[in-house]
């Protein structure tokens, strides 16, 4: 296996020690101000603009599961009274907190505010009313429509637009800070370039063979992606980034030696066996070359920006519907199609999350879509993306190996689709 | 004469089939079979299975080509050359025994599979039971010893049932309890063990309905010995199924028919074989 460890994986590490370790300075110090959001199709320009730190405890969250630290809180949240089948992000939250347990080992402070960007799950807004609830903070719930259509309605749009002004004059009362317009552009223009920036490494998916995988590594990216979108820090990162895997692609250098199978993956990893299901795929040679999880925070690989001359109303248009969960499942068919067509995917993996309803419910319909009406190969498998106690590696493995066994023999057989 | 040999560690019980080419072209046949209980040692369950294959056909270790392993153990047969899934295995030995198979009904010790098959015994695509053994063997096994019966005498057993129960459950834990109960209400041991078959074969179905079934049906794995479970899966699809008496045995076929098939492109020095296996 030949999996990219370089410079992007080392900075990385250092931009997300740097990240807690500003969460720590805060808490020590009540010094920058912090604000819990969610990652999916949020405002986070808003908040760079006041030079508040963001609080992510779905980045905790994955984290701790990373780090085979995810089930000492979730059994903690379910002696509390959470149910077993609940969202297993939220009870490692939860339970870390009531364990006083971080990724970092620093501190996290008490947030000014927790903000609840993302609606269209409802366990999501209660947790965010647990933290509130747990941390004896405000809690400000942003209503963000689902996209009913193609594209939001003016109204959707101009009704976003009402909240996050309201929002400003919230967050100015409680931390005594001034809205600053240009900031905001500063911080909007920042995200422009990333966004810009971000799009192209995706589109070097697209070489054969890839030089990145895009999920594996699309996941190290994520982190800087989601903590330093609005920011310097975060342009610099993905300048580089692109750089050296433009470099990497110039050389004719893949993730693989030889890279043997292209696939799109839907849904998010297993986190406690995060090497494991890598290994799955790299003893076949198969790199990932799109998939729908790293687009949960923005879709911005069909060309989607935010624009510093429009701030408030594109980042309503982000939060509306430039993400992956706030658009409807034949949307995210389309999503998937495209991937399997533009970037020449031999198949399709979906990963179905048994503590997450929202993003699983469906994926047996879809993959029916995919393998009836597209004709293309599809596996489906099951575990969870917290709670270590769903993977079952042997199981997982059999049909991971069954799949790319049967794309072998139809790849030999000169077959791109299987016959319906 | 070219002799390869396919290895099938299951969760219950470990199988081996040795087959023989006399020519190239030929159309292999097996020699010898063998079947072990697969118990605590799997690397050793595949040796004492491979083995007692050897003794069976007469042939020396050394004379066997090349062997493939497959099952849940497959990579634990340390004297295997290859492993390949016993979802392709599978496929390939039912195509070899019924070449009209199109789809694959596998019920065995642990696994419910279902799979589709092209014309070529190639697999287009497959579904299986999540990580629970509700509807298997396993489910069988513990109603049949609630019962107080073996494992042969449940299938015959229920067909001579006249009013069948209706299990409400597939749980292979909850399986017990409900069949307490009916024993409680004074039901027939036939027209439990023929609900427990129908329960387990609409399960099956439903997971098979998930992918097209397309005739001709083959049921194989170790259930497939068991014709209580032939004739309820035949009356919830409504369509004739295939057994072969080598039922048991057609992952560990399938594996040795992908040994036959390796060593054929090993002599043919196929790339696509480099770096694997």
């Amino acid at each position: 296996m030949t999996e990219y460890r370089g410079w992007i994986h080392q900075r990385q590490k250092e931009l997300m020690q740097r990240w807690y370790a500003r969460l720590d300075e805060s808490a020590r110090t009540g010094w920058p101000p912090a604000i819990c959001l969610m990652i999916s199709g949020n405002c986070v320009e808003l908040l760079e603009a006041f030079g508040i730190v963001p609080i992510y405890p779905e980045v905790n969250a994955l984290q701790l599961a990373i780090r085979h630290q995810s089930l000492g809180p979730i059994l903690a949240a379910e002696e509390l009274g959470y149910a077993t089948d609940n969202c297993a992000y939220v009870k490692a939250d939860i339970g870390a907190y009531l364990m006083g347990l971080t990724p970092s080992g620093g501190r996290l402070p008490r947030p000014a505010l927790v903000l609840c960007n993302f609606v269209g799950c409802n366990t999501y807004i209660k947790w965010f009313e647990h933290v509130a609830a747990f941390l004896d903070a405000p809690l400000y719930v942003l209503d963000v429509p689902f996209l009913r259509g193609e594209e939001p309605s003016p109204a959707d749009i101009a009704y976003v637009v009402a909240q996050l002004k309201e929002l400003v004059h919230r967050i100015e009362a409680l931390t005594g800070l001034r809205f600053d317009l240009d900031r905001f552009r500063d911080a909007v223009r920042c995200s422009q370039r990333v966004e810009d920036l971000w799009s192209r490494i995706k589109h070097l998916a697209r070489r054969e063979p890839s030089p990145f995988d895009a999920y594996f590594d699309a996941i190290t990216l994520m982190g800087p992606l989601y903590v330093y979108r609005a920011t310097p820090e975060g342009v610099e990162f993905f300048e580089r980034a692109l750089a050296e895997l433009e470099a990497k692609a110039a050389r004719g250098e893949g993730v693989y030696e030889c890279e043997r199978f292209r696939v799109v993956v839907e849904g998010p990893p297993p986190y406690p066996y995060f090497r494991a299901f890598r290994d799955m795929f790299a003893r076949w040679r198969a790199t990932a070359v799109a998939s729908t999880y790293s687009t949960v925070g923005g879709i911005w690989e069909f060309g989607f920006r935010h624009d510093p001359d429009r701030p408030f109303e594109t980042v309503a248009l982000h939060m509306l519907a430039h993400n992956l969960t706030n658009r409807n499942y034949l949307q995210r068919y389309d999503q998937i199609r495209r991937y399997v067509e533009d970037w020449r995917a031999d198949g399709v993996i979906i990963h179905f999350v048994k503590s997450c309803r929202l993003f699983s419910a469906g994926q047996g319909d879809m993959r029916e879509y995919l393998t009836r009406a597209l004709g293309v190969p599809t596996l489906y498998i099951e575990s969870d993306l917290e709670d270590p106690r769903y993977f079952a590696e042997a199981q997982i493995r059999n049909r991971v190996d069954a799949f790319f066994e049967a794309l072998e023999r139809h790849k030999r057989a000169g077959q791109r689709r299987i016959a319906v | 004469m070219r002799c390869a040999a396919g290895v099938d560690v299951g969760s219950t019980q470990t199988k081996a089939v040795i087959l023989a080419e006399e020519r190239p072209s030929a159309s292999p046949r097996i020699v010898a079979r063998a079947v072990v209980d697969t118990g605590a040692n799997v690397a050793r369950a595949a040796e004492c299975a491979f083995q007692a294959a050897c003794r069976e056909a007469g042939l020396d270790p050394h004379e066997i080509g090349m062997i493939v392993g497959t099952g849940y153990g497959r990579y634990r047969i340390a004297f295997g050359h290859a492993q390949v899934t016993e979802i392709s295995c599978h496929a390939r030995g039912a195509h070899f025994i019924f070449p009209e198979t199109r789809t694959v009904i596998d019920i065995g010790g642990q696994d419910a599979k279902v799979i589709r098959v092209g014309p070529e015994g190639d697999v287009r695509d497959f579904v299986m039971n999540d990580k629970c053994a509700a509807g298997t063997g396993r489910f069988l096994a513990n109603a049949a010893e609630v019962l107080g019966l073996s494992l042969e005498e449940i299938g015959p057993l229920s067909l001579r049932a006249t009013d069948p129960v209706k299990l409400t459950t597939v749980c292979t834990v909850f399986v017990e309890s409900d069949i307490l109960s009916y024993l409680a209400q004074g039901r027939r041991p036939e027209d439990i063990l023929r609900g427990v078959h129908l329960a387990i074969a609409r399960r099956t179905i439903s997971l098979a309905r998930r992918i097209p079934i397309e005739p001709a049906v083959t049921f194989t794995g170790g259930v497939a010995r068991n014709i209580g479970m032939v004739r309820a899966l035949e009356e919830i699809l409504g369509l004739p199924i295939h057994v072969s008496p080598e039922s048991h045995f057609m992952g560990a076929l399938g594996a040795a028919l992908f040994a036959l098939e390796r060593m054929e492109h090993r002599s043919a020095g196929d790339p696509a074989l480099r770096g694997r296996g």
